[in-house]
């Protein structure tokens, strides 16, 4: 039996996830309540850019909905638990909603595209923070619902690092899901959708059903995340599913690198906790981060994932000029 | 050499500085400093940091100066808890904020695990009917201003059909539904629910639906910046505020809405619960001594943070000790009067779930200048002293 080949490149990502789990596991020893919120918080970013990552960054379909979708995953869990139904019951019942909201979402995406698609999934999202906010006897309007932490396998959750773990856990099952799926036909289709749809259609791909898929698995995500979103924070009200979140989850995976897997872990990163630990330049801390954001836009539009790319391809240049440079002159006589 | 004269300009900082922290009592700040908050995050903040000042100058709480350390929700409840968690691990004496009440409903959970008493800006009437021990107003709740608007308006207006134009956010929720309800035990009409958007520019069809309608009285709740803009639309399209009176609640001519709406705003009238403006020299002095601090001039905002905070120090006076858990006792039937503590500017009182009860204000907005037409009783859920 012959053990299976690793490239250097995939050495690193192993070791590099292998770092991260245990930075991430042991992270609560150094840190208090506050700081393990935060990374609870963004555990669930992640998951929900994840999902983003996979509409926007690999299937190339631009969603500015994707907050909705949090919200019908911590809505229905919230309105579940409000009428005494278990988190455990509510959570696959917000997730299969999302599902379903987003394929009837990816309708629009196969007549539209780009620009138009993001504004009709723009629109959408303003109709769900509507329903949210006005449909006072279900979803307690602008006046939120109260929610509860579950209880896992008669263990409480109520502590922040029990639920942190929880947290942690849902992200590792998510990043493992679609990791497969993109080693999957599945993923490759979607790449194909982005790269050359109508190259897609003539190789055989139902270009009708990925789009549509695309959608759904990405909502989903957004869906689970919204789903412990409601019990880490303990309550919800509208706001944290408006169109500006919608906007802040679009840059997560923008700013890490759209189609890039570990894209949304660092935009997420960035999003979430830079702006906190900004807060030491008082009044500034929003003037920063904006100018950071505009900085790495202007000179790195790929995400930052894409850096040592581009810093390699900038050596590699500079090699071949320098290279091509010595020949003409050793060709000279 | 400069390097060397640096560090011991350190050193010496530190060295004096060292036996003062120590006897500090600490005190944390979550407050609306951006987003669209920012006006009464600011003067709530604002407010606080003037009477620490003053109180630290005098000598602090029971011999002890405060330490205050002030962070920015962003207006957003997700962030307003987060801090309400850092809060908590600082272990502080007092948590002050959020003002929005969406933001002190978030956190105020994460206050009352801890058994952080936590002052809050907030006037929604769910935040003290969910029996949190530790979170207490530092102004009227809908609850208690909603009645006194209804009775002016049905008593001395003798209204019977109303307008009601209000902000789609949990405080604006909140007073539609208070004030309808006052409204329908007195028999006044809702001829038109109006509602409009947090941060909405153009009031035309608001006005002209309220036109419309027809109403004896315009009832206005909306935030600062949108009650300035829906008095320019009433103006523009003609609205007689002498046939029609349009009456609101404190936002409705607080000081930034006037500088605003300029012409506008003459005619409208309002609850104040707190005002600058109010027949009260302590009000007066308060007010110079704001405006010489920060360059602007207070609103209600900025009077709810300096008292709450001089409301603390004579509780915790009286109580002898720092204690969070024999505060949140003493504050369920405390009394502070004016008279003994200055700082207070006003009499006050509090009830068992955080309420508190004072004087308040009828007021109307002439040449540019909020003036008090009469002086409203408390509404009797306690005792003023």
């Amino acid at each position: 039996m012959t053990l299976p080949t690793l490239s250097r490149a995939n050495v690193a990502a192993l070791a590099f996830i292998v770092a991260m789990t245990a930075g991430l596991l042991a992270a609560p020893l150094f840190l208090k309540t506050y700081g393990v919120y935060l990374l609870s918080l963004w555990a669930l970013n992640t998951v929900a850019a994840i999902g983003l990552n996979l509409t926007l960054g690999y299937a190339g379909q631009i969603s500015l909905g994707q907050a909705a979708f949090l919200g019908i995953g911590a809505y229905a869990v919230a309105i579940l638990m409000k009428a005494g139904v278990s988190f455990w019951l509510g959570l696959p019942a917000g997730v299969l909603l999302a599902f379903a909201v987003g394929l009837a979402l990816g309708f629009p995406a196969l007549r539209v595209q780009h620009h138009y698609l993001a504004f009709a999934t723009l629109g959408f999202n303003a109709l769900v923070f509507l329903v949210i906010r006005n449909e006072e006897w279900l979803t307690g309007g602008n006046f939120g619902i109260r929610v509860a932490r579950p209880e896992l396998l008669g263990h409480s959750l109520r502590s922040g690092i029990d639920y942190y773990h929880v947290c942690l856990a849902v992200l590792a099952v998510t990043a493992l899901l679609v990791w497969l799926l993109l080693r999957s036909p599945w993923g490759r289709a979607f790449a194909c959708l982005r790269d050359n749809p109508i190259r897609a259609e003539s190789l055989g791909i139902d270009v009708r059903s990925y789009t549509l898929l695309a959608f759904a698995i990405g909502a989903a995500c957004a869906g689970v995340a919204g789903a412990f979103l409601a019990p880490l924070v303990n309550f919800i009200d509208p706001s944290p599913f408006g169109l500006v979140p919608s906007i802040y989850l679009l840059l997560m995976v923008i700013i890490g690198g759209p189609g890039r897997f570990f894209g949304p872990f660092l935009g997420a990163a960035i999003v979430t906790l830079l702006p906190e630990w900004l807060r030491v330049a008082d009044v500034w801390y929003l003037v920063i981060f904006g100018i950071f954001v505009v900085a790495l836009m202007a000179f790195c539009p790929g995400g930052l994932l894409a850096v040592p790319e581009k810093v390699a391809a900038m050596r590699a240049a500079r090699r071949s000029a320098r290279g091509s440079a010595a020949g003409q002159a050793g060709a000279r006589p | 050499m400069r390097k060397t004269a640096t560090a011991c300009v350190a050193l010496a900082a530190v060295l004096t500085a060292a036996p003062a922290v120590a006897q500090d009592v600490k005190f944390v700040g979550i407050f609306e400093m951006s987003g669209p908050g920012t006006t009464a995050g600011t003067n709530f903040k604002n407010g606080a940091d003037l009477a620490i000042k003053e109180i630290n100058a005098m000598g602090g709480i029971l011999g002890r100066k405060i330490a205050i350390t002030s962070s920015d929700t962003a207006s957003n409840p997700t962030t307003a808890k987060a801090l309400a968690q850092k809060a908590v691990d600082e272990q502080p004496y007092i948590l002050l904020g959020p003002v929005f009440s969406g933001s002190v409903l978030s956190s105020m959970i994460v206050a009352q695990e801890a058994g952080l008493p936590q002052w809050i800006g907030g006037e929604a009437a769910n935040i003290t009917q969910q029996g949190n021990p530790f979170v207490f107003r530092t102004s009227f709740s809908q609850a208690q201003s909603m009645p006194k608007i209804a009775n002016y308006i049905a008593g001395d207006l003798k209204a019977k059909s109303i307008a009601v134009a209000w902000v789609n956010n949990d405080f604006g929720k909140g007073g539609r539904d208070q004030i309808a309800k006052e409204m329908g035990s007195r028999n006044v009409k809702v001829v038109a629910d109006l509602s409009t958007e947090p941060g909405q520019v153009d009031f035309s069809a608001v006005v002209t639906r309220a036109k419309q309608s027809n109403p004896d009285v315009l009832f206005v709740y909306l935030n600062e910046e949108e009650s300035a803009r829906l008095l320019r639309e009433l103006k523009k399209q003609g609205w007689d505020m002498k046939k029609n009176p349009v009456v609101g609640e404190t936002t409705l001519i607080g000081q930034k809405v006037i500088e605003l709406a300029g012409d506008a705003a003459n005619g409208a009238q309002a609850h104040v619960g707190l005002t600058i403006d109010a027949p009260n020299p302590l009000l007066t002095a308060f007010a110079a001594k704001y405006e010489a601090a920060y360059k602007a001039k207070s609103d209600h905002n900025g009077i709810k943070g300096y008292t709450g905070v001089y409301v603390i120090k004579a509780v915790t006076e009286k109580l002898g000790k720092f204690d969070r858990k024999a505060f949140a006792e003493a504050m369920k039937t405390a009394q502070v009067s004016a008279k003994d503590n200055p700082g207070v500017l006003m009499s006050v009182c509090f009830n068992k779930d955080g309420d508190l009860d004072r004087d308040s204000y009828l007021a109307v907005v002439k040449d540019g200048k909020q003036v008090i037409e009469k002086t409203l009783p408390p509404v009797g859920i306690c005792k003023v002293p």
